[in-house]
């Protein structure tokens, strides 16, 4: 797409940004154009064939050991002994349509791809090591992505080396703030940067400049030369690039962390360390103690690290039973895994976007029931999302409905209708016929005699959920969700897609804070103790003023704890357009028709129990 | 520390007390960090499991440690792999009391499906070593089809070959497969140690533990070059033909028959770790010298029934059930010298075949979750059946002329058809 002047409009659509993780349980409303997704699947293949070379690869199946009865002599080669090398040989180039980074002759970035990369590249080094330790890309073009490198910035510890380069543009929203920030690090350059300028620099945090050019765009039209920067960094010893954290074994894993990756705030820091440890409270009776927890990751991860720290801090949660499964030989989302004591699986990635999804939620789940062969459920969750105090509270007094009623077809966390304005009763549970996924709980049967054997293969570009979610599989069977959600899906802040869509389905979502929240009636969820309760509802239901708009505030009295009931037309299962109407000026999910049971919705409005029925597929119509 | 001064009426520090002083020291640990250890060492089990009077004649000889001083400079425990709570703070008090400790990784086989996942290696066996003596440590780790399974005992290039005496081990030569045992605690030499309640079935299994793992990554390999079929049709054959393998594995082991996957079932387990979705039924080997007659009414309580019935038990026996709509044929294979063989009838003939494989012996394996026996010689086995091209599927086969040890074998004396040919 390229820079474009100010008062245009960026066509906001940068597909190739766009993590396949990203889109677990949203419907495909947001298609990037045809050409941005073969665009996408080609670098998605690139990075991977490329992550899949260059970075941690389980040595497959033979291992090189012997039987004990061969005596052979030691023949391992020893590890690269660290080389007395001083000083790291650094070159990095700016330019319009491309950036490299090379140290010591290894290329540790290149970026020449057309339409992708633009704005400010950020490198961190290991000031003893030379070894990578983050790379970031702000585009800086945009707005508020020098806010986010600002953050950033300031989270890196004193005394690692940085590395900045800029490709395309970089400066168009690039603000004082950022740019006094840059200068106070030492930059000669940076309070003239400016549209279409190129410039590198490099620096050691809080020490001296190891070297910085930068090259002026002659005119609003063209960019400035390119600029390639040559020089030296000086290496420091091992110790001066360490803190000195008392040595225990939760240390020696932030140590590892530390030394190997940056970028997550205060874990590394010297004097006042974040935990990473939690010792949340135990649960009196847990019936999901031993319930395995399979946790499925792609390569996001700073997510996980938010994630991991959600759920080791939910009341009840057992460390052992956590297994996260890495989609692919990525360094960094184990290393987040192995920071926190928790084991790590990693998946050889089968197939592209939504199939290889799809390949890595199946490889998980067979790994998991393989894991723990006596267990029968598996607690379900995604990288990016926060999980509530009470999740295994909640878990804990509903799994046994699983066992008991084989009209259940999950428990979910997450319930799609469940906003800050339509959400209210943390102790109340609803029966819905969509599978909301976002934090689920799974049957060991369902998936063994159902699931797997019949689990899409991986040419066929299938959604997990949306398989999941088709009659032949569901057969009619339903899901027991909590009124206000236990789980929070912040997979789609600070990724660069469509902020309006975030903020409209998903920012506002209620998510329970309050720990050990009692459930009411549970048992009541049971197929025909929950038509006997709908009953009741419908009977004591005050029916609403049909003849007011339901788009105006007073369609629902302003009474509270009351419950109403309210008609819309849907003459089929496909008859839809009523129920959207409705849904998008209740602000509510309006993109496919979700969160019902047998044509009923329950929601509040003001503090007020509101049903809507559909007239007439609803039978309680 | 009492131990050393343990003197015998001789004065001096026997072996046997320093041995006992050992495994004291480690069960007190182990009890100490809850670690449900049980002594699955086949000679000092061989010993309490024999009579009494060889036992007070060993008494006589070593008053202090009649069993568990058995001369070898080696125990062997077993812990189920769950109790083991990654507490690094066992191998840190064992250390600090003086052993030495070598620990044994390998891959987790639970991972190692037809998918490609890698987990970190997981502890296998542990071995700690005090005053020369060894105690090891196996790791029982739960699997799907039911059972518990220890890893094979390799040492990686940089680990110290003259640690123990690994050939005396009786853990860790090949992988193992052992029903999970009921314990109980008694008390052996004043101490007290868990032991398998019965002690005889447990040697048993130990002798017959050997447990194949499934060739996944050349499983992999083959189902790039054949994709496997997932049609519906294809699928629900996949789940009737695990429900009838579970319920032969099921009914089998109430008679306490052993018997093994073959033909075509156990192609699809060594070529592709799982069933041939169109080879239409499931066939087991079982020999000859393990028939019951009471096999027949068995299956039929478990549902099964009767489709036919050739040859007898002195040659050529044959029995086929019928399961919800698919097969369950039974070979009884006869021993002749070193080969082994087992027979076929074609029924409007009367004609005889035989089919000839190479001696075997039988190892556990996994079958779509199920525990089963196969041939350890697998291999020569399939190729035996299947010949030098059995990595290629072959959709039409024809049972009396396809196999590559099939001979003719004669004609079943028309007199005495009715008992040799029946057919339900």
């Amino acid at each position: 797409m390229g820079s474009k002047l100010k008062g245009q409009i960026d066509p906001d659509s940068p597909s190739y940004v766009q993590d396949p993780y990203s889109r677990y349980s949203h419907p495909p409303v947001l298609e990037p154009s045809l050409a941005g997704a073969v665009l996408f699947l080609l670098v998605t293949v690139i990075v991977n064939i490329k992550l899949i070379l260059d970075t941690r690869r389980a040595a497959d199946e033979d291992p090189p050991a012997q039987e004990y009865e061969d005596v052979i002599p030691n023949m391992e080669t020893p590890r690269r002994p660290a080389s007395g090398r001083k000083v790291l040989d650094m070159e990095v180039y700016s330019s319009r349509s491309k950036v490299y980074v090379a140290v010591d002759g290894t290329t540790v970035l290149e970026d020449d791809m057309q339409e992708q990369g633009r704005g400010i590249h950020v490198i961190v080094l290991n000031q003893a090591t030379g070894h990578v330790m983050a790379k970031r890309i702000f585009d800086t073009y945009s707005p508020h992505e020098d806010e986010a490198m600002i953050l950033f910035l300031n989270m890196v510890t004193r005394g690692r080396i940085l590395i900045f380069t800029i490709k395309d543009e970089g400066t168009f929203h690039l603000k004082d703030a950022a740019k006094n920030l840059l200068k106070s690090f030492g930059s000669q350059a940076s309070l003239n940067l400016s549209w279409r300028d190129m410039w590198t620099l490099v620096v050691k945090k809080g020490g001296p400049v190891c070297g910085e050019k930068h090259s002026k765009s002659p005119a609003l039209s063209t960019w400035g030369d390119p600029v390639l920067l040559k020089t030296e960094v000086q290496l420091t010893a091992a110790e001066e690039a360490e803190c000195h954290w008392a040595d225990t074994e939760l240390n020696r894993r932030r140590k590892l962390f530390c030394s190997k990756v940056e970028g997550y705030g205060s874990i590394c820091s010297c004097k006042d360390p974040a935990p990473i440890e939690f010792n949340p409270d135990p649960l009196p009776n847990n019936n999901v103690f031993n319930v395995p927890v399979a946790v499925i990751a792609g390569n996001r991860p700073n997510y996980l690290y938010r994630m991991l720290r959600s759920l080791l801090s939910a009341h009840g949660v057992n460390p052992q039973m956590i297994t996260v499964f890495i989609d692919g030989y990525y360094e960094e989302p184990m290393d987040v895994v192995e920071l926190f004591g928790l084991k790590g699986v990693q998946h050889t990635p089968i197939s592209i976007k939504n199939a290889r999804v799809s390949q890595h939620y199946k490889a998980s789940l067979t790994a998991t029931f393989n894991l723990h062969p006596d267990a029968g459920f598996a607690i379900v969750l995604e990288e990016d999302l926060d999980i509530s105090v009470d999740f295994f509270s909640f878990l804990s007094q509903t799994i046994h409905l699983l066992d008991q009623d084989d009209s259940l077809y999950c428990i979910s966390a997450w319930n799609d209708q469940g906003y800050e304005h339509t959400a209210e009763d943390p102790g109340l549970l609803y029966r819905v016929e969509s599978m909301p996924g976002l934090g689920w709980v799974l049957k060991k049967n369902i998936y063994k005699d159902e699931l797997e054997p019949k689990w899409p293969t991986p040419e066929k570009l299938w959604d997990w959920d949306m398989w999941m979610r088709m009659p032949e599989q569901r057969r009619s069977r339903e899901c027991i969700i909590p009124d206000v959600s236990r789980s929070y899906h912040f997979g789609i802040i600070g990724l660069n897609m469509n902020g309006y869509f975030h903020e409209v389905y998903f920012k506002k979502h209620k998510f329970n804070t309050i720990p050990n929240v009692q459930l009411r009636n549970v048992d009541s969820l049971r197929k025909d103790s929950y038509e006997a309760e709908v009953q009741k509802l419908l009977t004591e239901a005050e029916l609403l003023d049909h003849s007011k708009n339901p788009c105006e505030d007073s369609f629902v009295p302003d009474t509270e704890g009351k419950t109403y009931v309210m008609f819309i037309k849907m003459e089929s299962e496909l008859d839809t357009s009523t129920w959207t109407e409705l849904a998008k000026c209740l602000h509510v999910w309006d993109l496919d028709v979700r969160g019902y049971h047998r044509g009923l919705w329950r929601l509040f409005r003001k503090r007020n129990h509101v049903l809507v029925v559909a007239v007439p597929i609803s039978p309680y119509s | 520390q009492t131990g050393l001064h343990l003197l015998n009426p001789a004065g001096h520090v026997t072996s046997s007390q320093v041995q006992w002083q050992t495994l004291k020291k480690f069960l007190a640990l182990a009890q100490h960090f809850r670690l449900a250890v049980f002594l699955a060492d086949t000679t000092v089990l061989t010993l309490l499991s024999q009579d009494a009077l060889r036992q007070r004649d060993r008494m006589t000889r070593e008053p202090h440690c009649s069993f568990l001083c058995t001369g070898r400079p080696i125990t062997s425990f077993a812990l189920q792999a769950n109790q083991w709570k990654l507490n690094p703070g066992f191998l840190l008090a064992a250390e600090q009391k003086g052993f030495e400790l070598l620990e044994v990784r390998g891959h987790d086989p639970r991972l190692a499906s037809l998918d490609t996942l890698s987990g970190e290696e997981i502890p296998l066996h542990f071995l700690f070593r005090l005053h020369g003596y060894i105690i090891h440590v196996v790791l029982l780790y739960e699997r799907s089809g039911n059972y518990l399974w220890h890893g094979v005992l390799r040492l990686k290039a940089n680990m110290d070959r003259s640690f123990a005496p690994f050939k005396l081990l009786d853990y860790g030569r090949h992988a193992g497969a052992y029903d999970r045992p009921e314990l109980m605690l008694t008390v052996i030499d004043s101490l007290d140690i868990r032991v398998p309640r019965n002690i005889s079935q447990f040697l048993m299994q130990q002798q017959r533990a050997q447990y194949l793992e499934c060739r996944y990554h050349d499983a992999r390999s083959f189902l790039q070059l054949y994709p496997d079929d997932s049609s519906t049709a294809a699928v629900e054959f996949r789940r009737k033909a695990k429900a009838l393998l579970n319920l032969a594995a099921r009914t089998l082991g109430e008679l306490d028959i052993p018997f093994w996957i073959s033909s075509g079932t156990c192609l699809g387990w060594f070529r592709q770790c799982s069933i041939i979705s169109y080879s239409q039924d499931v066939d087991i080997g079982i020999f000859i010298t393990d028939f019951r007659p009471d096999i027949a009414e068995a299956f039929r309580d478990a549902g099964l029934s009767l489709k036919h019935k050739f040859g007898k038990v002195e040659d050529s026996l044959e029995l086929s059930f019928l399961g919800e709509d698919i097969k369950l044929d039974i070979f009884f294979f006869y021993k002749d010298g070193d080969i082994m063989w087992n027979g076929g009838t074609q029924a409007k003939s009367g004609r005889k075949f035989k089919y000839i494989f190479p001696s075997f012996s039988l190892c556990w394996a996994e079958l779509l979750e199920v525990k089963v026996r196969v041939p350890c010689e697998t291999l020569d086995y399939v190729m035996a059946n299947y010949g030098a091209t059995w990595s290629i599927p072959v959709r039409s086969w024809d049972w009396k002329s396809s196999p590559s040890n099939v001979m003719e074998n004669g004609v079943w004396p028309m007199a005495e058809w009715a008992g040799l040919i029946q057919v339900y």
